[in-house]
This record gives C-alpha cells, sequence and structure tokens, in this order.
C-alpha cells in the first residue's frame, strides 16, 4: 500500500535566507538594507523571468512586515482591474510592487503609480519594484513617473549560474529538512533543464515520492521516479 | 497570524494579511486594512477562518472580528494622517478638521541646493520670495522640465518662510493631490472646509501645476483660491513642466493671472553644475566621491538631476558592499549596465518616433520626399539628435531617413547647430528632445 504524502511537506519561504545571490549580491544587501528601514529610498529591480525577482520583493515585504507596516502589490493581478486599487496602499512604511511593466503605458494606472510614488517620496518611506525592464525602458504614458523613477537605484537582476543553480537547489532541500546527495544532484544536473523552475518542481516530484515510499533520494530511486513521470 | 502565515500561499499572505493592524479590546477584534479591496479579501476569504484559528487558541469566548479601513496610527485614514514623520514635520495645518499639504522635506533646503548658471535666476527668485512672502514676487512661477529642482527651491522657500516665521502657514500640495483632495470634498459636502483651509494658509506651494489640464472643475476651485490668497498678500509659488501659455487645456484666465508675478525657468545643469551636484549629495550620504568620477558621470547622464542621484545610489550601493573605495575604475564597473542600458535605447527609430511626436508630425513625413518647412526642420532635428546620440556612420543616417545622401545628414548637422545659436526656439526644442532621449 502506497502512503500518500499529507500537506506535511515544509513550506518554502521566499526570505532572504532563502535566497542565492550569485552575481546579485549588491542588490541584495540594498534591498536588505531598504527592508530593515534605512529611511527613503526606492530600489528598481529588473531582470528576466526566474531571476529571483518576486522571491526577493517578498523576502523584502516579509521582512520589513516585522517591524513597520508593510506590503506587497502583484501587478500582474491586478491588471485589468482598476487602477483605484492602488490608492489603497497608500501610507505604507515599505511597499513592494511586483511586475511593473503588466500596467505601465496606462494612463489611468500610470497616475495611480505616480501618486503612490509621490505618496512614498513624501513621508520618507520606502518602495522596491520589480519589473521586467528598467524604469527608462518602458513605455510611460506620463513622463513625471519616468523621471522620478530616474532616482532609483537601479540593478539587473542576473539568473544564477550553474553553480549558484545548484546551491540554490541544495538550499531549499537542506530548509525543507530533505537530504539531497551529491550525486543525486549531479544526476538531475545532467539529465534535466536546469532553470530555476523545473529543478524546484523536480524537487517537488522527488520530495512527495520520497515520503511516500519512505525512501532517501538516492539515485536509482530518484531515476525510477521521474521515468515513471 | 503565524498559523496564517502557513497555510496561506506566501504572496496571497503578503498582499492581503502583511498590512492589516489587528487592535484589541472588551472581547473583539479590529482588524484595520489600509484599503476597502483588503477588507472585501478579508471578509470573503479569511475572516471565518481567523475565528477558527482564535476560537482553537483560547479557552473562553472567541472575540468578534471586524475588519475596516483604517490604521492605527491615527483614527482617520488618508496618506496625511500617515507616518509619524508626517506628523512631526507639521506641514499641513488643521483647519476645521481638514489638513492641507504635505511635510516640508527637510532635504530640500537652500543650503542642499547647488547653484548653477542653469538654476541661478530661479533660485535668486525663491530666495527673495522666502525672505519677504507675499511681498516680493507673487505668485512666483517656476517652470522647467521633470527633475531640474522645481520642487526642491519651492521647498527651500518653504523652509525660509518658517524660519522666519515658526507660526505660517505653510502648505505644499501637488496638484494632483489638489484635485484628488478637491474630489472628495465634493464628495463628503466638506467643500466649504476645503476652501477655508486652502485660503488661510500663509502660503501655497503648488507643484506641477500641469496636472490641472483638462480639469476644469479643479481650475475653477484654484482659480478662486489663488486670487483669494493673492488679494490677501499670502504667497503662492507655483511650478510647471513648461511656460504657462504652453500648457494644452488650461484656462487663459489662469494662465494670465500667473504672469501677475514673476515667472523663472529652470535649465537642465550644465556639466560643472552636475559635478557640484554629485559632490555634494555625495558628501550627504557620508561618501568621499573623487571629482574625476563625478566627472565621470555627469558626462554621461546629462538628461536630469534625479538621474544622476539614481546613478551616485548605484555606486554607492556598490562601494557599501563591496567595502572598496570609489574609484573611477570602480565607477565605471559599478555602472556597467545602467550606461549599456543607456547606449542601448537610444536608436534611430526611437530619435525619428520622438521627434515626430513632439512636433506632431508623423515619422513617415520624416522619412518623406516632402520639403515643407514643417516637415523639413524636424527631419534635420531628427537627423542632428541621431548623429550626436548613436555611433551610426553619416551613411548610415542618411539610409534610416528614407535613403539620403551622408551629405544631406552633414548640412543638416550644420544647419541645426547654427540655428541652436541664433534661433530660441530650436535651441530649446533640441534640448528638450536632448533630454527626453537621454532620460
Amino acid at each position: 500500500m502506497r502512503q500518500l504524502p499529507l500537506g506535511v511537506r515544509l513550506r518554502d519561504r521566499a526570505t532572504f535566507a532563502s535566497f542565492v545571490a550569485g552575481a546579485n549580491g549588491e542588490a541584495v544587501s540594498l534591498v536588505t538594507t531598504l527592508a530593515a528601514g534605512e529611511p527613503g529610498g526606492c530600489a528598481w529591480l529588473h531582470g528576466p523571468a526566474g531571476a529571483g525577482k518576486t522571491h526577493l520583493l517578498q523576502a523584502a515585504c516579509a521582512l520589513a512586515a516585522s517591524r513597520d507596516r508593510a506590503g506587497y502589490v502583484p501587478l500582474a493581478e491586478f491588471a485589468g482591474g482598476e487602477a483605484a486599487i492602488l490608492d489603497g496602499w497608500l501610507g505604507l512604511d515599505c511597499l513592494c510592487i511586483d511586475d511593473a511593466q503588466r500596467v505601465a503605458g496606462d494612463p489611468r494606472w500610470d497616475a495611480a503609480l505616480f501618486r503612490l510614488f509621490r505618496d512614498i517620496e513624501e513621508r520618507g518611506a520606502r518602495l522596491i519594484v520589480g519589473a521586467a525592464a528598467p524604469p527608462g525602458a518602458l513605455d510611460w504614458s506620463l513622463r513625471d513617473i519616468a523621471s522620478r523613477f530616474g532616482a532609483a537605484a537601479v540593478f539587473a537582476l542576473q539568473p544564477l549560474d550553474e553553480a549558484g543553480r545548484l546551491e540554490a537547489l541544495r538550499l531549499r532541500a537542506r530548509l525543507r529538512g530533505v537530504e539531497l546527495p551529491e550525486d543525486t544532484v549531479r544526476y538531475l544536473q545532467r539529465r534535466y533543464p536546469r532553470d530555476m523552475r523545473t529543478l524546484y518542481g523536480l524537487l517537488d516530484t522527488l520530495d512527495d515520492a520520497a515520503l511516500a515510499a519512505q525512501r532517501r533520494l538516492t539515485v536509482p530511486f530518484v531515476r525510477a521516479v521521474l521515468s515513471g513521470r | 497570524m503565524r498559523a496564517l502565515e502557513d497555510e496561506l500561499p506566501e504572496q496571497q499572505f503578503n498582499t492581503w494579511v502583511r498590512p492589516l493592524q489587528a487592535v484589541q479590546g472588551d472581547g473583539a477584534l479590529k482588524l484595520l486594512a489600509p484599503n476597502r479591496f483588503v477588507v472585501d479579501w478579508v471578509n470573503t476569504h479569511i475572516l471565518a477562518r481567523i475565528g477558527d484559528l482564535l476560537r482553537d487558541g483560547s479557552t473562553g469566548d472567541a472575540p468578534i472580528i471586524t475588519v475596516e479601513v483604517g490604521s492605527r496610527r491615527a483614527s482617520a485614514p488618508g496618506p496625511d494622517a500617515s507616518g509619524p514623520v508626517a506628523a512631526a514635520g507639521a506641514a499641513g495645518r488643521r483647519s476645521e478638521g481638514l489638513v492641507v499639504g504635505a511635510r516640508l522635506n527637510p532635504d530640500f533646503t537652500f543650503a542642499g541646493f547647488v547653484e548653477g548658471k542653469s538654476n541661478q535666476l530661479a533660485r535668486a527668485a525663491a530666495l527673495q520670495v522666502g525672505e519677504n512672502p507675499g511681498k516680493a514676487y507673487n505668485p512666483l512661477f517656476v517652470y522647467g522640465g521633470v527633475g531640474l529642482g522645481k520642487t526642491h527651491l519651492m521647498h527651500a522657500a518653504g523652509h525660509l518662510i518658517r524660519e522666519r516665521d515658526p507660526d505660517a502657514r505653510i502648505a505644499y500640495v501637488h496638484s494632483e493631490r489638489f484635485v484628488s483632495d478637491m474630489v472628495k470634498a465634493l464628495q463628503h459636502n466638506k467643500m466649504n472646509e476645503f476652501k477655508t483651509a486652502y485660503r488661510s494658509l500663509d502660503a501655497l506651494l503648488i507643484d506641477d501645476i500641469q496636472f490641472f489640464a483638462g480639469k476644469d472643475r479643479s481650475q475653477e476651485e484654484f482659480f478662486h483660491t489663488f486670487n483669494a490668497l493673492l488679494e490677501g498678500q499670502q504667497q503662492v509659488i507655483v511650478t510647471c513642466d513648461r511656460y504657462p501659455k504652453e500648457v494644452d487645456g488650461l484656462e487663459e484666465r489662469l494662465k494670465s493671472r500667473f504672469g501677475w508675478g514673476l515667472t523663472v525657468a529652470i535649465e537642465p545643469p550644465e556639466l560643472e553644475t552636475c559635478v557640484a551636484i554629485l559632490m555634494s549629495k555625495g558628501q550627504a550620504s557620508g561618501v568621499a566621491l573623487p571629482e574625476e568620477v563625478a566627472f565621470f558621470i555627469a558626462k554621461r547622464i546629462r538628461s536630469n538631476v534625479r538621474e544622476l542621484e539614481g546613478a551616485l545610489r548605484r555606486v554607492v550601493a556598490n562601494s557599501r558592499f563591496t567595502g572598496r573605495p570609489i574609484t573611477l575604475e570602480f565607477a565605471k564597473d559599478a555602472l556597467k549596465d545602467l550606461l549599456s542600458l543607456q547606449a542601448k535605447l537610444v536608436t534611430v527609430e526611437n530619435i525619428q518616433k520622438t521627434v515626430a511626436d513632439y512636433y506632431k508630425v508623423r515619422v513617415a513625413d520624416l522619412l518623406s520626399k516632402r520639403r515643407s518647412r514643417s516637415i523639413a526642420r524636424p527631419r534635420q532635428v531628427a537627423m542632428a539628435l541621431a548623429k550626436e546620440l548613436t555611433s551610426h556612420s553619416l551613411p548610415e543616417i542618411g539610409d534610416a531617413f528614407g535613403g539620403r545622401d551622408h551629405t544631406t545628414v552633414l548640412h543638416a548637422c550644420k544647419r541645426i547647430r547654427e540655428f541652436r545659436d541664433s534661433d530660441q526656439r530650436i535651441g530649446e526644442d533640441y534640448s528638450n528632445l536632448l533630454r527626453t532621449l537621454t532620460g
């Protein structure tokens, strides 16, 4: 009889501790100080999907919330709705806005973002933005907002290199309490796509299977599980 | 809270639960949310679950939970009551319960303003106004492109007024905020309070007046406020991103009133001023910035002061992170992606589109054979910009403009160079476009 994995897997938290910085140490360091309360400042993180923008924004929000009023605004989710929703996030101490490119250029959203930015600037609060592109490359309808974001510290997040990706995989396994032997890591590295999403997805599958079968993640076991998918 | 964090997806938790504040008392738990969207979401998705969690965790009666819009720091929601800094700044004034404007930014003083040829007139005027509010120039109208220091000067004048008269009621209000406050006052039937609050100010600093364009009701109200203040010899300082007469959608009577006082321009800073600004900002953030590094940054980022600030932030962040002192090599390295980004962004197509938008012609016209002056001049401006801002050869630029000869491009560059000295209008157009393209 197969034991069904119940919802006992430890959650993967997007914190600074679970983030492998790779070549992005400078961005991580600045975002950490902003989230931890360095007054008045704006950082803009851009880069391709999977570079870690959302992870960093979530981590910043969680850290800032431990002492201030903080919020995370997923614009990809809000786009298409009414821009007035942004007014609701006025007045926070630290705001993390994700996927700015999803609304940039729409006059209503640009106006709402401008309001938000001014509110933050006037109160000396902190703002961290994630987007697919740097602020100057987005097609804003309002040049005032492009100008304001020009004062931000802009960072191009670099996706992790090979070593960094494997380190991230090991770290995530460790934080979950899963033992991931080195030869298993090498096995995965050689046979599967190496973007973080695929790797984390594999880890989920293996973690569940190991729990159900009460087995360790040895290469033979991993091979059997993944070939039977 | 911790249990919820485990149950909800992290993104949902950060978006909807983190900004909540709890107020407990008398068997009731009140959750304060930043807005009605959060209230709705919490009510629909997790209110029942919070009730369950509280019941599980306590022995007595579970509290009654309510969710409403609000903040623990102040009873009334809204951006004015939003932080200790805002309260301490005390820029706004309570008049029959209505707060006007935001705090004066403590960093925006005359001491922190770097003077140069491009802004000395505006600075002198603001200084005069700060020393003799209501008497020197009323209104003072400061205009210029984004990120050149208009807001800084306006705040500096405000600080000076307050220094000389600590009881002076000074409000800094962004025009967009004036509009939204007025809409709120209309909705809640509080126009009288709104009017009284504004008209009892000693100085009104109103920023980015171009935001009034097309908003007739706000302009009407502002017109009356403006007149009342001027009549009472209360100071008004106005900023705008362009010359008042050039703002489309602004009432004529308002434009003409703006001309009653003094109108001054702020130009983009010249290289030396950019360097001085960088050095001063470096000093303010406790960083030793060598002059050659300041020159390096200033030469490459010439669009506006905010971008200089952004670049400096990067260099400083990099220096703090690596623990290395700032040298020229270091700065080049730290700004690598920022600068290559800028180089990448300016393309001939981009220039053609920007110039066409600016002169309200079509890109197709620029590329056509038409030679009427209304097309030929913008075309020449675009060619000259392409030569200055891209690394394309003259034949390549000629090609990109409908297959023209490289001598045509050369001629265009020469003409525009001459015009920039002899014709103020073209000179201004050119620097505006340069700023837009590199900003």
